[in-house]
């Protein structure tokens, strides 16, 4: 992936570096809280107590971060998806060359759905079913990826080009797959995905050669992941 | 308003057969119209109540009240017809891919032999689903954590529109493709065109000027394969 790009996006993407604070710790743990009980509960049967449970704290103090449990999920929402869209992107940008960038930012998110199956929930399937703001924010999110796949554009001939809409269309391709394994319940199975999901990305920008190559190099690397975990893991 | 012609049923060639819009209300009184008709015509009501609910209120704040009321149909008017509100979603997700479906294979089944069929299926997607934003909404949009069935519907449908994706591939097209790349194709083109309907190019018939460049699309990633 060309990192200055990929650096671009980044910029838009800031990560909090001020230090944290008693109440901004507690705010942060409700806005964890939040998506963590939304993932396992589903956002109809989320409740502000609930979240406290989960967070500690007080109802009071809740309601002086939060309007109310939607401004809180928007809240935490708004953050999380900022920060795995800059944890994707520092992944594609340390790996050499486009598809490899491609395919690091994919394990990467792999990764995170697999080590944090709730709060991935929330931030790809909850968030369609709580709507509003939050998915005004989503579509951001998936344009500024869709912005670093398509930095490869640069790389092609005019004639090569594909369709301006293919990287918003493969980034929301990788989104449907995570729902589909994170709604199932089973999003160990995103894993399997990893080589038909390489095939359309780089197929769609560089063509069949390259898009079996991408397929084989993935379905090699979760062969070798496979066999040095005995047949756990991905 | 939704056509109120979402479900195929045993009732095809009476006064409520696909394609003619139905009254939304029947007429009080004695209306001589047999108790089944009723009783179905009610169902459908229910099942077009639900995806325009839907649109206007999503997933996180639906609820029976709202489908009943915009059915014109009491409360347990609903519960005789559904065990609940996720049952009426599933009845509107399936009825509204079989309609999407019918209107594909009609459009493909219809086309000059000299269109390619991906082109003129894509279309005639596309211009079902600017013509019934709420349902296209219902298609593509996650359902929530209550409504695991309807999960199995959208994949029910995938797989549907995928094994039609395969069909109009032509007879030179003989590449072996990984197992899966067609439902990840149609999952991506769900997404896509719900994200537009959510943005509202659907009104501005957006959605249709679209085709060509979704098809294209599609069709690089296919010969990608």
């Amino acid at each position: 992936m060309r990192p200055e790009a990929c650096a671009a996006a980044r910029e838009a993407l800031p990560v909090e570096t001020t230090a944290p604070t008693p109440d901004s710790t507690v705010r942060e743990g409700e806005m964890e809280g939040v998506l963590r009980v939304v993932g396992e509960l589903g956002y109809r049967a989320a409740s502000v107590r609930a979240v406290l449970e989960y967070s500690g704290g007080h109802r009071k103090q809740f309601y002086d971060h939060f309007a109310s449990l939607e401004d809180c999920f928007q809240q935490a929402y708004a953050t999380w998806i900022e920060r795995l869209g800059v944890s994707l992107l520092e992944a594609a940008v340390s790996a050499p060359g486009w598809p490899a960038g491609v395919r690091a930012g994919l394990i990467r998110l792999f990764e995170f759905v697999t080590e944090q199956p709730a709060i991935a929930r929330s931030l790809f399937v909850e968030v369609q079913v709580v709507g509003g703001e939050a998915l005004a924010v989503r579509e951001e999110a998936l344009e500024r990826l869709a912005g670093a796949v398509d930095s490869v554009r640069g790389e092609l001939e005019p004639e090569q080009a594909p369709p301006d809409a293919t990287a918003i269309f493969v980034v929301g391709g990788v989104e449907a797959c995570l729902c589909d394994a994170l709604a199932a319940g089973d999003q160990k199975r995103i894993w399997e995905a990893l080589p038909e999901l390489m095939h359309l990305v780089v197929g769609s920008y560089l063509g069949k050669q390259a898009a079996e190559e991408a397929f084989e190099n993935a379905k090699e690397l979760l062969e070798r992941e496979r066999a040095q975990l005995g047949g756990e893991g991905r | 308003m939704t056509e109120l012609r979402l479900v195929t049923s045993e009732h095809e060639d009476g006064p409520f057969s696909a394609g003619t819009p139905l009254p939304h209300r029947l007429p009080p009184g004695r209306h001589g119209i047999p108790a089944n008709l009723v009783v179905e015509h009610q169902r459908r009501r229910l099942i077009a109540a639900l995806a325009e609910a839907l649109a206007e209120h999503g997933y996180a704040n639906l609820t029976t009240t709202q489908v009943s009321e915009g059915a014109s149909v009491s409360t347990s008017t609903f519960y005789k017809h559904f065990g609940n509100l996720w049952d009426c979603a599933l009845a509107a997700y399936v009825a509204t891919a079989d309609r999407l479906c019918e209107e594909i294979e009609a459009a493909c089944a219809a086309r000059d032999p000299r269109s390619e069929p991906l082109e003129v299926g894509v279309d005639a997607a596309l211009t079902f689903c600017a013509a019934e934003p709420a349902l296209a909404q219902l298609l593509s949009t996650q359902a929530p954590f209550e409504a695991t069935a309807i999960g199995a519907a959208r994949r029910l449908l995938i797989s549907r529109l995928a094994g039609m994706l395969r069909r109009g591939r032509g007879p030179d097209d003989v590449a072996i493709q990984p197992p899966g790349l067609d439902e990840r194709m149609i999952d991506a083109t769900l997404v896509f065109v719900g994200a537009r309907i959510s943005s509202g190019e659907a009104e501005a018939e957006g959605l249709v000027e679209l085709g060509p460049e979704l098809t294209a699309i599609l069709d690089r990633s296919r010969q990608a394969a």
